[in-house]
């Protein structure tokens, strides 16, 4: 009986599977049709500069086959995950000093919000005379990218905390370190799933600026070694790979995000 | 910090040890005047409010909406203090914890968190461990009849479910004082009705001392022993009526019972009269005709 409707928190029996079976043959439909569009738009306009999709599956091929892809894919990766797990590190624990501590927030927001707004290639100049063009340059460059998204939606999670929960929380003679852990922070987790999936997102755009604009390498080496020289078919094939590792990455974030939001009645619609 | 008996007691609210003639709860000249962001006025919440409640009483307040019923009950529990007067609780100026069980107005469940998890909260905090929390949890839901909703999240609850979660968190601490603000009115009317018959045995088989904020003048006479009529802008007492219906209730139909229909009346009338007399209500100034037809309903 426990069981039966603990079920209902996850995803349910029958329901959502025939929901799942038809989104994935929607999936599967839709991918067709970009793949007809594309090899259409090939065959007709592209004049040489649009790869068909054949001529970029080749291409595809022969980069995997002499390692290039699978040396850019890994730089790339390194550059993505440190500068992405460093903004996770830094930018959590500020937001929640920031949330927590009413003055530690008031004297910082105005810092958070004029770097947030800015584009984070104004501070590439400052980052190669400081850290050179290997990876710690690229590495920084995703943690600034990621941090501030991340930050800011970890201190509004904890500002938006639950007022009634934590008179709650005092009523039943709670502390301040219990009602941070217990109520504020549960609350806030939401807001600091948004930040990552926001911050997951600008680190991959990062990792592709920095490798543009710092020491060629990478994908977003690649891509400015396929573009200038307009070889397109190779080109696509470093597009193609970005659009994955960008969808396993959300793909991730959501995982995380689903499981730790368990509690949270998943719609039918 | 209020120390917790571990022990699964019979029950929920263990027995005040006082002098019987000595108030358990004692409010005096209590005034409250709080500051309104967007008014130029500060709106005066309670002005002069006295009152006192025996041991192991059960002691309903009942008033017109913002008559400042809520700001009073979370006095007593020591969350916020009177600007001038004194409230008074075992003789001490009161503070929070497990021994002042609050049911509040909303469930105030944490969404994250089980019932069975949200139950044991109040002692979680105070560090009791884990398997202890539990068992006592189960113990309460059962009371409260959610023992198979136990391992369910709040959200897969209804109203009258959460209202009854909320009811098992505030006994789990064996609390000496048990403060409900409405806890009844989220609830359909028959399962309020059931429930008021549980609160009745409840209380009758554990004692301590029950605050009840309630909307429906019926259910504070059917379960007080002391009435606090408040009076609308400002809060002030307008009166203390004693209920000297006998217990156990449920034993009888009190409803059918002579003091019971006099009380109603008598409640009734100075109701109405209150909100006639209010030049904030809608109703001021309407005849008797159609407050009568209000009360009807
Ligand atoms: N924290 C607060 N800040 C400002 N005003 C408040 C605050 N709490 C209560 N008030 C005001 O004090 C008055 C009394 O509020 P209270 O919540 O005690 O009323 P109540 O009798 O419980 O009403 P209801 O029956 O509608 O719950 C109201 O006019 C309300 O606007
Ligand atoms: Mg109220």
């Amino acid at each position: 009986m426990v069981k039966q409707v603990g079920a209902v928190a996850g995803s349910s029996g029958l329901g959502s599977n025939g929901g799942k079976l038809h989104i994935g043959i929607w999936h599967a439909a839709v991918f067709l049709a970009f793949i007809l569009i594309w090899w259409g738009l090939s065959a007709t306009a592209g004049h040489g500069f649009l790869p068909s999709p054949r001529q970029t599956f080749n291409a595809a091929i022969r980069m995997s086959g002499d390692g290039t892809l699978a040396r850019a894919v890994i730089e790339s990766l390194i550059s993505l995950v440190c500068g992405f797990a460093l903004a996770v590190v830094v930018a959590i624990p500020a937001g929640m000093a920031m949330g927590g501590v009413a003055t530690v927030g008031a004297v910082l927001n105005p810092y958070v919000d004029a770097l947030s707004s800015m584009p984070r290639i104004a501070f590439l100049p400052l980052i190669i005379v400081f850290l050179g063009l290997g990876y710690e340059a690229k590495i920084f460059m995703v943690f600034l990218g990621a941090v501030m998204p991340i930050l800011i939606n970890t201190y509004a999670g904890v500002r938006n905390c639950d007022a009634e929960l934590i008179e709650m929380a005092q009523s039943a003679g709670a502390g301040n370190a219990d009602i941070f852990r217990k109520i504020i922070l549960p609350g806030a987790l939401p807001h600091i799933m948004t930040g990552l999936r926001v911050g997951a997102s600008l680190a991959l755009i990062n990792t592709v600026v920095a490798e543009l604009y710092t020491a060629v390498s990478g994908l977003g080496g690649l891509l400015s070694i396929y573009g200038n020289s307009f070889r397109m078919a190779p080109y696509f094939v470093v597009v193609v790979i970005l659009a994955v590792i960008g969808m396993i990455l959300m793909y991730a974030v959501r995982l995380l995000e689903r499981s730790v939001t368990r509690w949270r009645i998943e719609r039918p619609w | 910090m209020a120390s917790i008996n571990l022990e699964i007691a019979e029950g929920g609210l263990c027995s005040a040890p006082l002098a019987a003639n000595e108030p358990a709860v004692s409010v005096r000249n209590v005034s409250k005047t709080f500051r309104r962001t967007n008014a130029q006025q500060d709106l005066v919440a309670l002005d002069g409010v006295s009152f006192d409640i025996k041991p192991n009483s059960f002691v309903s307040v009942v008033g017109p909406s913002g008559c400042g019923k809520t700001t009073l009950l979370r006095m007593l529990n020591g969350l916020i203090r009177p600007d001038s007067g004194e409230v008074l609780v075992d003789g001490k100026v009161p503070s929070p914890g497990p021994h002042m069980g609050f049911v509040f107005q909303s469930f105030r469940l944490m969404p994250w968190r089980t019932i069975r998890a949200n139950v044991a909260f109040t002692l979680e905090v105070h560090g009791v461990d884990a398997k202890e929390c539990n068992e006592r949890a189960d113990y309460y839901l059962n009371m409260v009849g959610l023992r198979r909703f136990a391992d369910s999240y709040p959200a897969e609850l209804s109203g009258g479910m959460k209202q009854c979660a909320a009811l098992a968190r505030a006994l789990i601490g064996q609390p000496r004082f048990l403060l409900m603000d409405e806890p009844l009115a989220n609830l359909d009317a028959q399962t309020s009705e059931f429930m008021q018959i549980e609160l009745m045995k409840i209380w009758r088989k554990h004692q301590g001392v029950v605050v009840m904020v309630t909307h429906s003048v019926d259910e504070a006479i059917l379960l007080s022993d002391q009435i606090v009529l408040l009076n609308p802008r400002p809060g002030r007492v307008a009166e203390i009526l004693d209920v000297s219906l006998p217990h156990p209730r449920w034993t009888y139909d009190v409803r059918a019972h002579t003091d019971f229909i006099a009380m109603r009346a008598y409640l009734w009338s100075r109701i109405k009269q209150m909100v006639a007399n209010d030049p904030e209500s809608e109703f001021f100034g309407r005849d008797e005709a159609i407050l009568a037809e209000i009360a009807r309903r």
